[in-house]
């Protein structure tokens, strides 16, 4: 098996996967998340190395691709009344999943006799949304209303709150296990929080200003991805968010000039094949041992989460008066985790040696659950909001 | 990083040479050159060992499109001259090569077998750079369509020459005759068509479960990577694979033109990162061990090229344009003429390292000066 043979597969396999489970209604994403299953190392193994090392690089390039688009949803001429709704759902959602998935775990822990603190990082991961599942079920069923318009305001921002929430969370984890409390932590977090919008932001800014030397649409091609490329491998580079630094990057270039939706346009005519390898690679990477381990802590954080995740939107929907379509299913298609709770139970495995590799387990264990079950999830709550239509 | 760097890079240099009227394809040799191992060494290792996948998919790219020149309707018309001109380009560059190297090799009392072999090599051209220079340039007229379709089939006719040679050359160095050689090279010309067809087929069939525009691309790369890389577990020529495919797609499926179309869409990217890999992969550093043999090979190989046009558009009457200016498109040297040669390294490994060497450094050069000579002819031929 070579590696242009495998790639050849993945991709007409998740063609073919996907025409077949849409016949019973499945989206895509999950059509192409089973078909990685099916194809990865633990059943049919048509993977190739080479491809599984090129992964994580593949995968950064593509969520980069996806926080590039969100970003053209914030036009400010179109943001004013609606910002203030986007603020208070976002903040809401990912606070109450937090607080629901700590309180839960914090008594469970203390029933088995365990330290607290494991339950605060948890918690904090819990309040991510993963955007790419989300996007793609929107894209397929081309979705549109005011909950979708809000549903994409909503996962671009919240994983900003996910991270000041876990740089919180582990900081005050640090000090509950060795007393000390390390306020550096949370100036971390926020670093790479400003870290990114300012280098997305520059970055923005630049590349609008030089398009002018674009001509062809094949140029405007090979500029965009060399964009997109440069902004996500800076942000590696500089230890940055990758997804808030290319949604401030989008955010600002679609702000500057009214022209720029050409970039946008032209991501979006190629990127169907990127999505597609993302999530079979995706899919081939989930691992079903760590299923096993999860346990009753696993059961509670997906209960809870979700729990939180509707009521949170919830509140905050009817705080800002938000539609009502909002108010009732927003909350339940905010529940795809992936990437950004990863990388906190990533960074907890790190920082705690005791705790953290447990911690990594369970986020990596209800990550495979909620990637399964959050694209449906959300594709029924835009359905029932009648923002896609029946026939499709 | 490093691909951000590439494209970047790529980018402004093909813009910076555009001023100075040279081909996009030289400029990304050239960065290639520039940031590659052997110069300012920035392209991360990680990607230079994915130069293998990227080199293997662009040339399954364009030997998909160029299978898509071979459209039923259109060889009606110019078919005899295809053939013609391509085996006689293919078999002079082959002779007077071989006849050179002969002269050569006696007067350096050096055995003359390798000189077949380097022969052979010679026959083959690299489809890439002259059609990044057409595309580039939007050449159209009659030199542009027969120089499509000489490139596609000439490498088939390199395979045979080549297979030829080496099996003569063992049989002048060992005294042994091994026809196996030879079959296996028919075996691998009509495997490959094989293989190409049947590809073609199934695409048919997929075809018609395309339902959105997305999808249209998803299945064309897949399929082109699906080829490219049975071909290669098969050990057959992907090239000869890929045109076939091609070949079959533009005759029998309907709206074929929207699967090229969406190709043509968005490889230039594939091509830009090709390019500039293949400017890193250059061994410049093996230029001054080129010697009077390189020198040699090269003008030769050339001087061959254009006596077999001139004389296969006289017999097969195509026109004074083609015989004067399809040549100059035919320079390019690459990864046909590279197998050949490697395939010698592993048969004899004393003269196959003088062979190697001489590919490969003349490959250095015709690379950067192919895609000016053609885009010189191109425009000398008024179809620029």
């Amino acid at each position: 098996m070579n590696s242009l043979l495998s790639a050849g597969l993945i991709l007409l396999l998740g063609f073919i996967g996907a025409r077949l489970l849409k016949m019973v209604r499945l989206p895509s994403v999950t059509a192409f998340l089973i078909v990685g299953i099916l194809i990865g190392p633990q059943l049919l193994n048509l993977v190739t190395v080479e491809i599984f090392t090129a992964s994580e690089f593949f995968s950064n390039l593509v969520l980069g691709l996806i926080a590039f688009s969100l970003g053209e949803n914030f036009r400010i001429d179109k943001l004013r009344q609606g910002m203030r709704q986007v603020m208070w759902v976002s903040l809401s959602a990912a606070l109450l999943a937090w607080l629901l998935v700590s309180v839960a775990l914090i008594v469970y822990f203390i029933s088995i006799k365990m330290p607290i603190y494991p339950a605060i990082v948890l918690g904090a991961a819990a309040s991510a949304t993963a955007p790419a599942a989300t996007v793609l079920v929107i894209r397929e069923y081309r979705a549109s209303g005011v909950l979708t318009e809000l549903l994409l305001k909503v996962v671009a921002i919240d994983d900003a709150w996910c991270l000041i929430f876990a740089a919180m969370a582990i900081a005050v984890g640090n000090a509950m296990r060795a007393d000390v409390f390390q306020i550096s932590i949370v100036f971390a977090g926020l670093g790479e929080i400003f870290g990114a919008l300012l280098l997305g932001g520059v970055l923005g800014y630049l590349s609008s200003r030089l398009s002018k030397f674009v001509r062809t649409r094949e140029e405007l091609l090979v500029y965009t991805l060399g964009l997109l490329f440069l902004d996500v491998g800076l942000s590696i580079a500089l230890e940055v968010s990758v997804l808030l630094s290319a949604m401030m990057m989008g955010l600002v270039m679609v702000n500057i000039a009214r022209e720029n939706y050409k970039f946008f346009e032209v991501l979006r005519s190629v990127d169907t094949p990127l999505f597609l390898v993302f999530f079979i690679i995706s899919g081939a990477h989930l691992d079903f041992a760590v299923l096993y381990k999860m346990g009753l802590a696993g059961i509670l954080y997906v209960v809870f989460r979700t729990i939180g995740k509707v009521y949170g939107a919830k509140l905050g929907a009817k705080i800002s008066n938000a539609p009502k379509s909002a108010e009732h299913w927003l909350g339940l298609s905010l529940a795809p985790q992936a990437g950004v709770a990863l990388g906190v139970g990533l960074v907890a495995k790190v920082t705690f040696p005791d705790f953290g590799d447990y911690i990594f387990t369970i986020i990596a264990a209800t990550s495979v659950i909620f990637e399964l079950i959050g694209p449906l999830l959300t594709k029924y709550s835009l359905m029932k909001a009648g923002e896609i239509l029946p026939s499709e | 990083m490093g691909i951000s760097l590439i494209i970047i890079c790529a980018y402004v240099g093909a813009k910076l040479l555009r001023r100075i009227s040279f081909p996009a394809v030289t400029a990304y040799l050239l960065i290639g050159i520039l940031i590659g191992p052997h110069l300012l060494n920035l392209i991360p290792l990680k990607i230079m060992n994915a130069s293998d996948f990227v080199s293997n998919l662009v040339l399954g790219i364009i030997a998909f499109t160029l299978g898509a020149n071979f459209t039923v309707s259109g060889l009606k018309a110019g078919g005899k001259s295809v053939l013609w001109i391509s085996v006689l380009e293919a078999a002079f560059a082959w002779i007077i090569v071989t006849a050179v190297m002969i002269a050569y090799f006696q007067m350096i009392h050096m055995p003359i077998h390798p000189a077949l072999v380097l022969g052979a090599a010679a026959s083959a051209t690299a489809p890439a750079a002259t059609v990044m220079v057409m595309r580039e340039y939007r050449a159209s007229g009659p030199v542009t369509d027969m120089l499509l379709r000489v490139v596609a089939i000439d490498d088939a006719w390199c395979l045979i020459f080549s297979a030829l040679a080496i099996t003569t050359a063992n049989a002048m160095r060992l005294g042994v005759f091994n026809i196996e050689v030879l079959f296996e090279a028919f075996y691998e010309i009509f495997a490959a068509l094989l293989l190409g067809g049947v590809l073609g087929l199934g695409f048919y069939l997929l075809s018609r479960f395309i339902m959105t525009v997305e999808e249209v691309l998803v299945i064309v790369i897949g399929s082109i990577m699906l080829a490219v890389g049975l071909a290669m577990k098969l050990n057959l020529s992907p090239l000869l694979t890929n045109i076939t495919f091609g070949l079959v797609v533009a005759n029998i499926v309907k709206n074929n033109d929207l699967f090229f179309e969406k190709l043509r869409n968005v490889d230039i990217v594939f091509f830009l990162g090709f390019f500039v890999l293949v400017g890193a992969n250059l061994e410049i550093n093996i230029l001054p061990r080129i010697g009077i043999m390189g020198v040699l090979y090269m003008v030769f190989r050339v001087a061959g090229k254009f006596i077999g046009v001139r004389l296969g558009s006289m017999i097969a009457k195509s026109g004074k344009n083609i015989s004067k200016y399809l040549a100059w498109g035919l320079v390019p040297q690459a990864g046909v003429a590279l197998g050949v040669a490697l395939s010698a390294k592993a048969i004899y490994p004393k003269y196959g390292e003088i062979i190697f060497t001489t590919i490969t450094a003349t490959t250095v050069i015709y690379e950067l000066v192919g895609p000016i000579l053609a885009k010189y002819g191109l425009k000398k031929a008024g179809e620029i």
